[in-house]
């Protein structure tokens, strides 16, 4: 332990050197001659545009402190993670960071990120100027926050106005069960009620977890893994069923990814498609459901319940989204906390929103949205989203959560939910979740 | 005689491989004795040292011998299979024939497709709604899924055993122009017919070039992420938990790096396995002269 708390309290005594060098340089025009690097996550749907954004912030970044501003960007989570690792192992490399919220927690774990001080935030702008919700996975409590909220997506369900029409269903249900009901309804022929990637890498673990947490189980609770919970099992039957044994999802979409159910309900062969974000409504524009399909917000009833129980939490969504965060290695910490002040400010986030449809984090420029009925899904699912466990184990808990779907695939497609098979994923997944959580620091 | 050798000639090559192979190798060896994870990877020498114990538990309490059951399983049936494919194209196409040089160059194209693109282009077409089940069904071949269940296994082997049997091919093809014509003549002038002297000719002179093949095919299977990964991403379905994968999904999903060096070194001792035999059979160290005399 004292071996591991000697670099620790270097890194401290560097930082407060670099911020007692940082006052005294003060000033508007203090980055001029400074370079500030940012790493991003590289969109896929808008190249050009973020290109043109990234010239754009570069210009005023500029203006505003006469520092030169360099974006690089990552394909996956994977790419970011190893240039973490060389970064941090260097002690040089981008001085702030885009991560995703699941992610947040693991980073944190590392140590490698700044923790923002009442000082710091109120560089940024201050807690205030945020929709307090964003704020729920910074960091493991108020004290230790590392990341800032940059933008948010929360996750909603998209429906055919017209195939829930002609099954005589006049708003989609609030409850899984009712879900299930009005699925089966529209199932027909080749249509079916539901659109659900099986083989995402990500999205399964999302359902099991706001289906455990709607009836009380948090999968994570101080310190100890709950996976082989009731409500955990229940989540994993209804999941599993809707395509297994309900027969309200097309067979094939065993080895769909996301973006193939997404595909499926742009063709109009569903009826519903759940965990999707507002980026979806660009190339749902662009398909056969355009102007026919609206957003709703997902179930927030668990699974065997007609309203929420006792103890159970109404998530609509995770809080989903990316935070900035600063490293801890950067010398340019005052430019580095200039340059969220700035992305997090009212303008920006708005223009952000126009250009890649991805909800700010800023309070005041999420009222100025909130008129939008093409919007109100996100902007109700955004206010009701949860903060997924704050763990650094939270990453190795989503792999057993998905594994125990990948491992249930080939029964499932051969039409049963084996629940001694299940019962037994589980218990291995419990045990490799409570493994993580027993190394968490 | 040996002492007048120009040894320090070799310091240049020494330099490049002690960089590129011992070093790195001996940083995954201390790595493995380490806890490093995503808690002490910010100082990883600094990570508590745990001795044996990440050897330990990957051998008892992780599926590194399952993963290496498959791993050798699959890496040895696709070697079986694409050799009589390889050696079977390569005499098909020793002697000329008219449009020989496209038949030749298209059988490379599955070899030269790098392992990503020839895993996407599989992973679309073995969908459960699928290309290959809407061939099959026709035809009486139960359909079903083979990107997960007993069958992905199968998948594996067909798609690597497809993109892997042209490395057969042309090293036989090498080893066939090699062969001396007179040899061919002589055995004509004997009256062997094709079989004899396919049997008692050709495929003795092969010995070489063909293991060669064989060898590093299977090495090649063994080593192969890109295409299990892409063929059917993370978390591994069980009947295609391969090595390289498990390797990776405890470095970068489970961050779990010391257990995940213990695997690498393993592995790395599974494989010299075969290399020894090769090394051993072939004599590849003393020359074609010491083997004869």
């Amino acid at each position: 332990m004292t071996r591991r708390r000697t670099p620790s309290v270097l890194a401290i005594a560097m930082i407060a050197i670099s911020a007692l060098s940082a006052c005294g340089s003060g000033g508007g025009s203090s980055g001029t001659g400074k370079t500030l690097h940012v790493l991003v996550s590289a969109n896929t749907i808008y190249p050009e545009q973020q290109r043109a954004w990234f010239t754009d912030v570069s210009a005023r970044f500029k203006r505003e402190t006469g520092a030169t501003l360099t974006f690089e960007t990552f394909a996956t989570p994977n790419d970011e993670l190893t240039k973490i690792q060389t970064s941090v192992l260097s002690g040089q490399g981008p001085d702030v960071y885009s991560l995703g919220t699941t992610f947040t927690p693991t980073a944190y774990a590392t140590g490698a990120f700044l923790v923002l001080g009442r000082a710091d935030w109120d560089t940024i702008g201050g807690r205030d100027k945020f929709l307090p919700a964003t704020l729920g996975i910074s960091g493991p409590d108020r004290d230790h926050e590392v990341g800032v909220p940059f933008t948010t997506r929360p996750f909603v369900m998209a429906y055919n106005k017209d195939l829930l029409a002609a099954a005589g269903i006049d708003k989609p249900a609030d409850s899984w069960d009712g879900l299930l009901a009005q699925a089966k309804r529209v199932t027909t022929g080749g249509t079916y009620g539901l659109a659900v990637g099986y083989g995402d890498s990500f999205d399964p673990w999302k359902f099991v977890w706001a289906m455990s947490l709607q009836a009380g189980n948090p999968l994570v609770d101080k310190g100890r893994a709950r996976l082989d919970d009731a409500t955990t099992m229940k989540a994993y039957q209804t999941y599993l069923g809707w395509i297994a044994t309900d027969h309200v999802v097309d067979p094939a979409a065993v080895g769909w990814k996301n973006a193939q159910a997404l595909a499926a309900f742009g063709a109009g062969k569903a009826a519903f498609v759940p965990m999707v974000s507002a980026t979806s409504k660009v190339s749902l524009d662009k398909s056969a459901v355009a102007g026919r399909y609206g957003y709703t917000i997902m179930p927030t009833i668990p699974p065997g319940a007609t309203a929420l129980p006792a103890g159970g939490v109404g998530a609509a969504s995770i809080l989903s989204g990316d935070n900035l965060v600063v490293a801890r290695y950067t010398r340019n910490k005052d430019l580095a906390l200039a340059l969220i002040k700035m992305l997090t400010s009212q303008d920006l986030q708005e223009n952000y929103y126009r250009t890649f449809g991805e909800m700010p984090t800023n309070a005041q420029a999420a009222a100025s949205l909130r008129g939008d009925p093409a919007l109100a899904a996100m902007v109700e699912s955004a206010s009701r989203s949860v903060a997924t466990p704050f763990t650094g184990a939270w990453s190795q808990i989503q792999l057993a959560l998905v594994n125990v779907v990948v491992q249930s695939v080939p029964s499932v497609s051969t039409g049963r939910v084996d629940s001694a098979a299940l019962r037994s994923l589980l218990g291995q997944a419990q045990s490799s979740a409570q493994a993580a959580l027993d190394k968490a620091k | 005689m040996q002492r007048q050798r120009p040894l320090w000639m070799l310091v240049p090559g020494g330099v490049l491989a002690a960089l590129l192979i011992v070093v790195p190798l001996a940083v995954a060896v201390q790595i493995s004795l380490l806890d490093l994870d995503q808690y002490s990877f910010r100082q990883w020498l600094g990570a508590p040292f745990v001795g044996v114990r990440n050897y330990h538990e990957a051998l008892t309490r992780s599926p590194l011998a399952h993963s290496i059951l498959v791993s050798t399983g699959y890496a040895a049936t696709v070697t079986v299979v694409t050799l009589p494919l390889g050696v079977a194209a390569a005499l098909a196409t020793h002697n000329r024939f008219a449009g020989r040089a496209v038949v030749r160059s298209a059988f490379l194209i599955p070899f030269v497709l790098p392992s990503f693109v020839v895993g996407t282009l599989w992973r679309i077409i073995l969908q459960p709604a699928g290309v290959a089940n809407r061939v099959l069904d026709p035809l009486g071949v139960p359909t079903g899924l083979w990107l997960n269940g007993p069958r992905s296994f199968w998948a594996l082997v067909i798609v690597q055993a497809w993109a892997a049997w042209p490395l057969v091919y042309l090293l036989t093809l090498a080893g066939l122009q090699t062969l001396d014509r007179d040899l061919h003549e002589a055995a004509a002038l004997d009256g062997a017919g094709w079989w004899a002297k396919l049997r008692y000719v050709i495929f003795p002179c092969l010995r070489g070039p063909v293991s060669l093949a064989m060898l590093i095919s299977f090495l090649h299977d063994i080593n192969n992420f890109a295409l299990p990964f892409v063929l059917f991403g993370v978390p591994s379905p069980h009947d295609v938990e391969v090595l390289p994968v498990l390797t990776y999904i405890e470095s970068f999903q489970n961050f779990r790096f010391g257990l995940s060096a213990a695997m690498a070194v393993l592995s790395v001792a599974l494989i010299a396995v075969p290399i020894a035999v090769y090394l051993r059979a072939v004599k590849l160290d003393v020359g074609e002269e010491a083997r004869t005399t």
